[in-house]
């Protein structure tokens, strides 16, 4: 449950934001959650809901806009979306860390991270 | 009672704010490193899921290592020592992270940690996280490389069922292949997904059991 860290460090940040500018209510926060990072929306929105109760963030909503994966191959130089493998039995295709044009092995450049956005208040 | 507030248009501010979450634990993961490589000391972080054998493994790289290095080990463990308790029995020095609740260690956790041993002369720390296929992927801890335990009694399909953990190690340990036909697992097979997601990925096939492949995993971490 590394959600509850996640959402413990989203309302950490925001509050310490909120009380600097003496802002009284918040009324969204934006997240941008890499496709690579283990991350699960759903769980990430429960811990948020719980933990925000009784703060200047209660009630606000939580917008998470997915970040896909960009990869960059140190031997091709290709850069963009990475291969992914769908026949895997998983949900949706997992991403890899395979060139799609040489296949050698590539690093990730985008969506391994999780990042507050934004904040909307009043 | 709720209380609605509806602000007009003008009213609202939207502030860009661009702050990762991870970076914090990033920052500190990058601090331990520093230090560690100050003293020349090679981190190594085993991760892999709830009785996957991180621990007996340990236990066998000390043995192979003792005689040879200073080394230690800390070991990642919600509540017990009886983890620990096994590695000291070797002789080494052993600093037991208790997490409590939390399911994966991080960077603050082993920082203190490294303040509770002397690196002077040590060549090697291994760092056994808790019991856990998925969170552990995202908090790097300062090492210099993250080790994989899957073993074929979690079945054979545990390496596409927990991608990120594969896509973010070093190394590969494909672990009780004595067991591998009772449990009906092809260890070919595990080791082919594991390439399918990282291709330059060293699996080593082990078996803590009959010795298989320790002797290799130790030197891989060696070269590390």
């Amino acid at each position: 449950m590394h959600e509850l860290s996640i959402a413990s460090a989203v309302v950490e940040k925001v509050l310490g934001f909120a009380q600097v500018r003496d802002i009284k209510k918040i009324l969204s926060v934006r997240l941008a959650v890499g496709e690579l990072s283990a991350v699960e929306p759903e769980q990430l929105r429960f811990c948020y809901t719980a933990i925000t109760q009784q703060t200047a963030m209660e009630d606000s909503v939580l917008e998470i806009e997915t970040v896909e994966v960009v990869v960059r191959c140190p031997r091709c130089s290709y850069r963009g979306p990475p291969k992914y493998w769908s026949d895997a039995l998983s949900a949706a295709p997992i991403p890899t860390l395979e060139c799609p044009t040489c296949g050698w092995a590539v690093e990730p450049a985008e969506g391994n991270d999780c990042a507050i956005k934004s904040v909307k208040f009043i | 009672m709720i209380q609605t507030i509806e602000a007009s248009p003008d009213e609202i501010y939207d502030i860009e704010l661009e702050h990762s979450l991870l970076e914090a634990n990033a920052t500190l993961a990058r601090k331990n490193r520093a230090l560690l490589d100050s003293y020349g000391v090679t981190a190594i972080d085993v991760m892999g899921a709830i009785g996957s054998g991180k621990t007996t493994l340990v236990g066998q790289l000390i043995k192979r290592l003792k005689d040879r290095f200073r080394v230690a080990v800390f070991n990642g463990d919600a509540t017990t020592s009886n983890d620990a308790d096994l590695i000291a029995g070797q002789g080494v020095p052993v600093v037991q992270i208790a997490t409590v609740n939390g399911c994966h260690l991080d960077a603050n956790l082993v920082g203190r940690a490294l303040q509770k041993i002397s690196l002077e002369g040590l060549r090697m720390i291994l760092i056994e996280n808790i019991g856990n296929l998925i969170c552990p992927a995202e908090f790097p801890l300062g090492s210099k490389a993250r080790v994989v335990v899957v073993s074929v009694t979690e079945g054979q399909y545990m390496v596409r069922k927990h991608p990120q953990m594969f896509l973010g190690a070093n190394l590969v340990v494909v672990n009780k292949v004595d067991l591998a036909a009772a449990m009906d697992v092809n260890v070919d097979s595990l080791t082919r997904d594991v390439h399918r997601l990282k291709p330059d990925i060293t699996v080593i096939p082990t078996s803590c059991r009959t010795g298989l492949g320790l002797e290799e995993v130790t030197a891989t971490l060696l070269a590390a």
